[in-house]
């Protein structure tokens, strides 16, 4: 595993999750192709810095999800006419997405606080004395009265529904009308 | 192609067996060969590990809790993390709202029945006074107090917010000439509204901490005082009131700086027995005199890291470490052999988890561990 490249990855373009997903709601007209998106996002932008790293890591992660809704849009033009307007649109988007400030540590911890409140309860405390007590799977299962098979079933559901906290915002007005309106769902 | 939920799935099932510890080098090369064999797993994989690597930073919000004491969903706004920016009002001395302790159920016999005991005894004596709050106070009035390994979150009337740690009693009376806190016993964390017309004032003994608008911590041993500024500026006085006395009590003040990032500003006051600190400084008051170190603000805070639950050391000796370890537990460690009282360690461990503690000194520094109901020795 290339150690560097990874940690950047996590630290330089992970760390805008929530905007890129923003950013992709409101440009396509099909919620449920987003998390594909951002995956095939992610690819390229992961390949192309193995590469080379790019200077600004957030204005080439939103360049290369422009890109790649572009490239579908012209590969496939079994699209809505009024799903995505024109290209050019796709380009004011990126600036008032990017510019968001940055969450100040306390608000992530509030943030992360608040998401993990919302799971499920024997897999926040699962979680919680995983991740906080760092108590040993077998005690956890302990004093949760469960297996330890349970308690790690726990732990993968806990990242599961942190990750889609993490990534999705409030729904967007935008999109989810766009999408009522289209009439031809687009396949990626 | 894979989905990516396909993957994500994957990538959850791989995190969870390496995160139970049964994770083998087989393990190991297995997860390389699945991540090798496609940038979109891997890409999935690091999303993941990076999701379950940050909720760590929910220790920030651990203080005062036992290992395995979970707080109740909300429970974490009632930390001193967060409370100073939202600081409920306080009502005949009592937080106005408070939320109850999660029970710990146990089936184990290996989970020590003490620590479980202290926690429901925290937990029924405050229920009893009506309160059952994340953390432990003494509403009585103005005197408030912290049990062993308790924490407490303390604003007052007029902006100010203090947090206390373990065993720790002070007394708060606010007169219109002066806000004066008696530190009883313990140490607790200082926040201070401004307000020009009423100096804050620390007592501890015959000794004075005071402040007009800052941030700093006092911890009371004995007679001894240990004060650490993080924000402002405060002034230290010892002896009597009138400065002549305190001259000879107090005796002369010696500075020590340190070499890198150390501030050249005089710390003597203009009286004798006065001695004026600033950010990053860290002050010894005995009877002898003061000693005031001067360091980098962030490394001054390592010693505040237990308003968050955690003990922060530099290169300390085990026998300083267990000393401070020994502040937040019931259970007592012991040293008796002076080879490993000397041992020097660095890092960052949960105050109240001295068995955690002590499985990272095992696993160091072949130190071994022998435990009775009340203390654990240790020995090479």
């Amino acid at each position: 595993m290339d150690e560097s490249l990874d940690s950047w990855f996590k630290r330089e373009i992970l760390v805008h999750e929530k905007s890129l997903v923003r950013y992709l709601s409101r440009s396509w007209p099909n919620r449920q192709d987003v998390p594909d998106l951002r995956q095939d996002t992610y690819v390229r932008v992961y390949e192309a810095a193995k590469k080379s790293r790019p200077q600004s890591p957030k204005s080439f992660l939103f360049a290369i999800a422009r890109n790649l809704m572009a490239d579908h849009i012209r590969r496939r033009r079994i699209v809505a006419i009024d799903a995505v307007g024109d290209l050019d649109a796709l380009n004011v988007l990126i600036d008032t997405v990017s510019s968001e400030h940055r969450a100040s540590a306390h608000q992530e911890l509030r943030r992360l606080a608040e998401a993990v409140d919302r799971l499920p309860p024997r897999c926040r405390e699962a979680v919680w004395m995983r991740r906080v007590d760092d108590l040993p799977q077998k005690e956890v299962a302990i004093l949760l009265g469960i297996t330890q098979k349970t308690v790690e079933k726990h732990v993968m559901k806990g990242m599961k529904l942190l990750a889609q906290a993490f990534s999705e915002s409030e729904p967007v007005e935008g999109s989810q009308g766009r999408s009522d309106r289209s009439s031809t769902k687009s396949k990626i | 192609m894979e989905s990516h939920q396909e993957i994500e799935d994957q990538a959850a099932a791989f995190l969870a067996r390496r995160d139970s510890g049964n994770w083998t080098p087989v393990d190991e090369a297995e997860l390389e060969q699945w991540l090798t064999e496609s940038t979109a797993r891997r890409v999935g994989f690091l999303r993941l590990e990076a999701v379950w690597d940050g909720a760590r930073r929910l220790r920030a919000l651990s203080a005062g809790l036992p290992p395995g004491a979970v707080p109740p969903p909300g429970g974490w706004r009632r930390t001193p993390f967060f409370d100073s920016e939202s600081s409920p009002p306080l009502r005949d001395g009592v937080p106005a709202s408070s939320l109850p302790v999660q029970a710990v159920s146990s089936q184990s016999g290996k989970w020590p029945r003490k620590r479980l005991g202290l926690l429901a005894f925290a937990a029924s004596v405050l229920c009893a006074l009506g309160v059952g709050a994340y953390f432990t106070s003494a509403p009585r009035g103005d005197r408030y107090s912290t049990p062993i390994g308790g924490i407490a979150s303390v604003p007052l009337a007029d902006g100010s917010h203090l947090t206390l740690n373990t065993a720790t009693q002070v007394l708060v009376e606010l007169t219109p000439q002066e806000r004066h806190i008696r530190l009883e016993d313990g140490e607790a964390f200082f926040q201070v509204a401004k307000d020009p017309n009423r100096p804050f004032v620390v007592e501890v003994g015959n000794k004075r901490v005071i402040a007009v608008g800052t941030e700093f911590s006092v911890r009371r041993t004995g007679d001894d005082m240990r004060v650490v500024v993080t924000e402002g500026r405060v002034r230290v006085e010892s002896g009597t009131a009138d400065g002549a006395a305190g001259s000879s009590q107090l005796g002369t003040v010696r500075e020590r700086k340190r070499a890198v990032g150390a501030s050249t500003e005089m710390a003597q006051g203009r009286r004798p027995g006065e001695v004026f600190l600033t950010p990053g400084s860290v002050a010894s008051a005995g009877d002898d005199g003061v000693v005031v170190e001067q360091k980098p603000v962030s490394e001054a805070e390592d010693d505040l890291t237990w308003r968050h639950g955690y003990l922060t050391f530099h290169d300390a000796s085990l026998a300083d470490a267990v000393v401070e370890f020994n502040r937040y537990n019931a259970h007592k460690i012991v040293i008796q052999d002076p080879a490993v009282a000397a041992i020097r360690i660095s890092g960052s461990f949960r105050a109240l988890n001295y068995e955690a503690f002590v499985r990272v000194l095992g696993a160091g520094f072949a130190i071994h561990a022998r435990s009775t109901d009340d203390t654990t020795t240790l020995t090479r």
